[in-house]
């Protein structure tokens, strides 16, 4: 392993066919199982815990904090909830994983399910990802045949569609065959979780980390990275990069080396306008903030997320509104429709939005879009709602001359020019007057 | 006692039971959290519409209210002393308001609307939207009862939890995602469920509307009655709508032991009835040329020689719908009157039953229901069967034996199944014995009315147990009562005369009963006192109308043995009966008073220990307990009628939604039993029949076209029709492809 | 019908409560009725798991995936969502829409194909991504269109 550049998540995966139970084996796969199996379940948790492995799936909460609020002595069975759903704007990190390296997710359930007791294990795969479904069933059946499951038992579900239910409770509702809306919290899922069992619940790529834990031991794991967020992360380069793609880094690396150094600067030689850090719901940064350490409290202390290390590159050929825009047609298109905020906010600040970038606004509709942020910021019941503000909310504020050479000049200042003109998003076509007036 | 925690509201502290949902400790301590989609009748809270928005003091971001529970120590600010509160109510009001209609001065709601309460409390008082609302299509019909106006719909799911989780129908869904999210029903067909109603209570704004209330009246126009339903035995308490003398709509009054604040469409919307074209309001006399109305005293005079006449060879039918009143009175006249002891009874209910007795919400804190008999608990008492659900749902094992339940009993098997569970070394017999809260349920006609399955629980040793008992499902919803008045109110024994003189007929249900039609037959002549033309126009002599319950003051017994109070919630279109039982008694020298007050203390000296009726109250209690009294023994049992082996038993059920006043509803048409017939999976696949084929149903030279519906549930070798469709079919028939 | 039935029953058993099977239910199903779910497809997974019709109505209607009108033969999704459209994914939808005589959302007239814009499908660091029957190709530039079109015409 290269001390500098440690690959632990996607270790051998360019080298070799992880998909193949033989190959994994040969890169010592399974191994960490074999070690956990021996251990008791306290002392593996007790490792995950020491490692300060910190969810990967967005909010960044420690792994090992989370499994203590599992509730004991209930008489319900354990569960175990793998979060595959990936649906974020910008990540595809949870992908390469599944369809690279399927056994050491599945190697990091076994031992998961060992340290908190759980006999069943849902992976929540999403719909569209057909390919890497296929070959995780395959990797289980493999897995299955070659007896290491132990009592386990894996279950694919497939999901069909809806970036809600990337959220915890949303996805357990759909796992449950409802539709997926997110339930109040409390009581939170550890409490009362999968069919009102104890569960817990964790991204493909924070569980595809514990065999790692496991093998090199929570100290030697906890060298990599920073002390308050150890390990590597797969960062998701996309937007206007020379190469973008998935780069596996230690956390803390600043984003200006993982634009510039990492996935070769911007594309086409041009000047860089907006990074958006952690997926599109995220707080945008000014490229006099890419200085910023990705790691999940530095980069917060910037003023943004983490999230699913999900980095949106955007160039200077962009309007900023047109891309609020856009973002904002995709949180209308995918609140669930449960809470009043996040239903019809997101309606209302695409409603906006179209009118400022088609020239029809004037000064007081940018107030009133900064009043209808406020209005649904922490109001709504999962974070979707919170997540529909941070890219018009934060794009306002840190565009704002944009927003007002659109209101002032009566039109989009790119004149046609824009990077992402005329963009045509799904919602329009699900509902085609929805933004703008009927259905019936 | 409960452990007691202690929180403060807005700078007041009180104490509350642990575990005490916040927005009630807050109205403990008298501060009113507003809420739209919070009802803890409809299972956990959703925390969806965000009305309730609250800061807990060490949390950061405003939390819904209506999700959390009291904590010892816990620091709740409302909006009336916390401005961010404040702030995220006037957030919610004004996305609600984005797209609410402001036609309320046009809409049902109006004024009695929970949307239009606090925006007026707490609203913004103006929008600042500027883009055209989300429209929709006028109302459309959910079913000929109900209209939705999407438009108004802000969404709080009540309709749909209620649909999904208290009536288990899953018809009334929410479809779509996000902005384009709406009510609707499946391929737009009727929302057909028994419960529908309840939605419209339901909604908390005009989303969901009365069709037939719609428009009617105003708020400020009406008055409300508190009186009870007597569509079935359950004896929902419920409160007539009334303007200008006329009955506008029938709503819950929640008797939180009874109903929980439920109703049955049947309950709900056969009001109508009351203003039937067919209805009788003056006395018909058969002459030479039929039946013609005739005036009250030439309908008495006749009345009196015809019982006079008759020198005691009367045999009077009773319905069991009647008033303990009336029955009392009807009692006094022709027993005490005329000698008339010779009746015809509704089933009663057995006494035994009373050591076994228990408030039916006990239904739902049961760990273990045991439910026997034929007939499907909703068709019987609807609202009982919302209990077994909730029941269910909280966690009990509810074990149905029927020709549809977990546990398969072919029909007429259910008093034998009974002893088999009380057989030493039965393990259900066992479990309930064990059980600390434990009912049991007999729906279905047999059994003694309810004697067989008192003596179950009384081998099982419920009268030491206060959280075991058992109910009886009647088919009449006083019949227990009536028949106590009517042997209460003379002292001699029946005796059957040779040959009847005369029949009284007292209500529809006696008039329907084949029974009773087979000694009209016999009878010489015979007197019928109902509120319709149709059903006794052809074989009666002396019609003399009737009342219908919402004209009528009286008292009636439910089911769990519940004295409860009708009161009058509009005029009769003529004499009620005791006006004129109380005249034509007096011609035979009994003094019966016409007022339902003073008939009830005379009688309740008999029966009720002198209560009277303002005892009684708006919510009546549930008498205790008494001490176990064996009931007559089994009569054998009729034998099962051989069949061959392509020949089905025919099991008919009286259906919820049926009856003379059902039929004289338009808009109840679609709810009344489906011209089908039920056939299990294997006597389908026998026959090469599937769902929906036309088939014939034959016996004995009768043939009847049905639909044919394979229930997967159902015992081999049944056939199943509701009543209304099987008319003269025999006890065994032939199921054959049409 | 009945084989329908009888999958169906084997769906259940993967799950502790056989709810859970609906989504898999309802993609069988779909796959069975040739991409999309009409009234009698879901009256059929209704039976299968004893619920109602309107339940798996209101479950098919908030997925993406489910389709409740019919679809063409062969289905094209374009990817329009951030990463995407900063790759050019307009263009992919406009040529698309070019070669096809379509607007997304629509299906050709001979019923072949159906053009839909989606969001994100998790392809980012190789837009634009277009996804042809549950078949990622990322990238896929304007100029590839007319030959994968030609492609999927000829593939039976
Ligand atoms: C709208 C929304 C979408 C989300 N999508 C995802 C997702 O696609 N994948 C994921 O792992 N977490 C997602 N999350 C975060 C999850 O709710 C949850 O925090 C996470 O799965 C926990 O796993 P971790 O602790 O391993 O990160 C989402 C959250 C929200 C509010
Ligand atoms: S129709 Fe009424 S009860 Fe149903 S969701 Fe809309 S507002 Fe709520
Ligand atoms: S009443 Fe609490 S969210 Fe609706």
């Amino acid at each position: 392993m290269d001390a500098n550049n440690p690959i632990l998540l996607m270790a051998g995966t360019q080298e070799h066919d992880l998909t193949r139970l033989d190959e994994y084996r040969a890169v010592g796969g399974y191994k960490a199982l074999e070690r956990a199996r021996a251990l008791e379940p306290q002392a593996v948790m007790d490792e995950i815990s020491a490692a300060t492995l910190r969810g990967r799936g967005g909010a960044g909460f420690p792994m090992g904090r989370k499994a203590s609020l599992l509730a004991k002595g209930t008489g319900k069975p354990t569960y175990l909830v793998i979060n595959a759903d990936e649906s974020e704007p910008g990540a595809f990190k949870d992908r390469d994983v599944l369809r690279m390296t399927p056994h050491r997710l599945i190697e990091g359930c076994l031992i998961t399910a060992h340290g908190i007791g759980s006999k069943s294990v849902f992976i929540y795969i999403r719909g569209e990802y057909a390919h890497e479904f296929d070959v995780m069933r395959d990797a289980l059946e493999d897995a299955r045949t070659a007896g290491l499951l132990g009592g386990v038992t894996i279950v694919l579900h497939r999901g069909a569609g809806a970036y809600i239910c990337g959220e915890e409770t949303a996805l357990l509702e759909s796992l449950e065959g409802q539709r997926g809306q997110p339930r109040p919290r409390p009581p939170f899922p550890p409490v009362n979780g999968l069919y009102g069992a104890p569960t817990q619940i964790n991204n493909v790529s924070t569980i595809a980390l514990v065999p790692k834990i496991i093998e090199l031991g929570a100290a030697e794991f906890s060298k990599i990275g920073v002390p308050s967020a150890p390990g590597t992360a797969v960062f998701s380069l996309s937007g206007n990069v020379a190469e973008p793609g998935n780069y596996e880094r230690q956390l803390g690396t600043t984003l200006r080396e993982l634009i510039y150094d990492v996935a070769g600067g911007i594309a086409g030689g041009r000047e860089l306008k907006a990074v958006i850090p952690g997926g599109s719901s995220v707080p945008v940064l000014t490229p006099a903030e890419i200085d910023t350490p990705m790691d999940y409290d530095s980069i917060q202390a910037a003023g943004s997320f983490f999230g699913s290390a999900a980095i949106i590159v955007v160039d200077d050929r962009c309007c900023m509104v047109q891309l609020a825009l856009r973002a904002e047609q995709f949180y209308m298109h995918e609140s669930c429709g449960k809470c009043t905020p996040c239903r019809v906010g997101t309606r209302w600040l695409v409603q906006l939005l179209t009118k400022i970038e088609e020239g029809r606004g004037d000064r007081s509709d940018l107030d009133l879009l900064e009043g209808v942020c406020d209005r649904m910021l922490g109001k709504s019941l999962c974070a979707l709602g919170d997540f529909a503000v941070y890219p018009v909310a934060s794009y306002l504020e840190k565009y704002r001359g944009e927003f007002e050479a659109h209101v002032d000049g009566h039109g989009c200042p790119f004149g046609g020019a824009s990077s992402i003109e005329g963009t045509f998003a799904p919602s329009d076509q699900h509902a085609p007057n929805l933004a703008e007036t009927v259905h019936a | 006692m409960p452990d007691l925690v202690s929180l403060t509201v807005d700078d007041r502290v009180v104490q509350v039971p642990s575990n005490t949902g916040l927005v009630e400790a807050a109205l403990a301590a008298g501060v009113e959290i507003p809420v739209f989609c919070y009802e803890p009748r409809l299972g956990a809270p959703i925390g969806a519409c965000r009305m309730c928005l609250v800061e807990i003091e060490g949390i950061p971001k405003l939390q819904a209210g209506c999700t959390l529970t009291a904590i010892d120590g816990m620091v709740v600010r409302t909006a009336a002393t916390s401005a961010k509160a404040a702030d995220g109510q006037e957030s919610t009001l004004e996305f609600i308001l984005v797209n609410h209609p402001l036609d309320c001065p046009v809409c049902d709601k109006g004024g009695e609307c929970p949307l239009q309460d606090l925006t007026f409390r707490y609203g913004p008082g103006r929008t600042r939207m500027t883009f055209p609302k989300v429209t929709f299509d006028k109302p459309i019909p959910v079913s000929p009862l109900i209209a939705l106006d999407r438009e108004r719909c802000i969404l709080c799911y009540r309709c749909t939890r209620f649909s999904e989780e208290v009536a288990e129908d899953g018809l009334l869904i929410a479809r779509n995602r996000g902005a384009r999210s709406e009510i609707a029903t499946f391929e737009d067909e009727p929302y057909r469920s028994v419960f529908s109603g309840n939605v419209i209570e339901l909604c908390p704004v005009g989303a969901l509307t009365s069709s037939m209330y719609r428009f009617d009246a105003r708020p400020w126009e009406i008055q409300n009655v508190p009186t009870v339903c007597t569509g079935c035995a359950t004896g929902c308490n419920v409160t007539a709508t009334i303007r200008e003398g006329k009955v506008k709509r029938i709503l819950s009054r929640n008797h939180a032991e009874i109903d929980r604040g439920w109703l049955c469409d049947k309950g709900r919307f056969t009001y109508p009835h009351l203003l039937a074209r067919d209805r009788i309001t003056a006395p018909l006399q058969r002459g030479p040329k039929g039946l013609k109305e005739v005036s009250w005293d030439e309908a008495l005079d006749a009345a009196e020689e015809m019982l006079r006449e008759a020198e005691g060879a009367i045999v009077t039918a009773l319905s069991g719908s009647e008033t303990t009143e009336i029955a009392y009175a009807l009692g006094r006249l022709l027993r005490g009157g005329v000698g008339a002891h010779s009746a015809v009874l509704p089933e009663a209910t057995s006494d035994a039953l009373e050591a076994f007795r228990l408030p039916l919400s006990a239904i739902a804190e049961a760990e273990l229901v045991v439910v026997v008999g034929d007939d499907p608990v909703v068709e019987r008492a609807p609202i009982v069967d919302l209990w077994l659900k909730e029941a269910r749902r909280r966690g009990a094992e509810v074990v149905a034996c029927s020709p549809t339940g977990t546990v398969q009993v072919a029909p007429g098997g259910s008093a034998a199944f009974c002893q088999g569970i009380s057989a030493a070394g039965n393990e259900l017999g066992q479990r309930l014995r064990n059980a600390d809260r434990a009912v049991l349920v007999w729906s279905g006609p047999g059994g003694g009315g309810g004697a067989r399955i008192a003596e179950l629980a009384h081998e099982l040793g419920f009268e030491e147990k206060p959280g075991c008992g058992a109910f009886h499902l009647p088919v009449t919803p006083n019949g227990r009562a009536v028949a106590a008045a009517w042997s209460a109110s003379a002292d001699a024994d029946e005796t059957r005369p040779e040959t009847i003189s005369v029949l009284v007929v007292s209500g529809e249900d006696a008039a329907a009963d084949p029974g009773v039609r087979a000694l009209a037959e016999q009878a010489e002549r015979v007197i019928v006192v109902t509120m319709f033309h149709e059903l006794v126009g052809g074989w009666a002599d002396l019609i003399l109308p009737a009342t219908g319950a919402l004209e009528r003051d009286g008292t009636t017994m439910n089911l769990e043995g519940r004295l409860q109070r009708l009161r009058r919630a509009v005029a009769p279109p003529c004499p009620d009966e005791l006006a004129w039982i109380s005249k034509l008694a007096a011609r035979f020298d009994v003094e019966i008073s016409p007022h339902a007050s003073a008939v009830f203390a005379e009688l309740s000296e008999h029966l009720f220990q002198d209560l009277s009726m303002d005892e009684i109250g708006l919510r009546a209690a549930l008498p205790s307990r008494t001490a176990y009294e064996a009931p007559a023994p089994a009569a054998q049992p009729a034998s099962v009628p051989e069949h061959g082996a392509t020949e089905l038993r025919l099991q008919r059920y009286r259906a919820l939604i049926s009856g003379p006043a059902v039929e004289r509803v338009r808009e109840l048409e679609f709810q009344r039993p489906e011209r089908e017939v039920e056939i299990s999976a294997v006597d389908a696949r026998q026959r090469g029949i599937s769902s929906g084929d036309p088939v014939l149903v034959r016996s004995n030279g009768t043939s009847i076209e049905l639909r044919a519906r394979v229930n997967r549930r159902l015992v081999e070798g049944i056939a199943r029709v509701a009543e209304e469709h099987a008319a003269d079919l025999h006890a065994v028939v032939e199921v054959v492809k049409a | 019908m009945t084989q329908i039935y009888e999958r169906i029953q084997e769906l259940r058993r993967k799950y502790p409560q056989s709810r859970s099977a609906v989504m898999d239910a309802l993609r069988l199903a779909q796959t069975e009725h040739g991409g999309w779910l009409p009234p009698e497809a879901l009256r059929e997974v209704a039976d299968a798991l004893d619920v109602t019709p309107a339940y798996c109505h209101s479950i098919a209607s908030f997925y993406d995936m489910y389709h409740l009108e019919p679809v063409g033969k062969h289905m094209v999704e374009v990817c329009t969502n951030l990463s995407c459209a900063l790759a050019g994914a307009q263009a992919v939808l406009d040529a698309f829409a070019h070669e096809l005589g379509v607007r997304p959302g629509e299906t050709t007239d001979d019923g072949e194909m159906t053009l839909r814009a989606i969001e994100c499908a998790g392809g980012c660091g190789r837009a634009p991504v277009v996804v042809v029957d549950h078949v990622y190709h990322e990238p896929l530039r304007p100029e590839d269109v007319p030959g994968l079109l030609q492609e999927l015409r000829g593939r039976e």
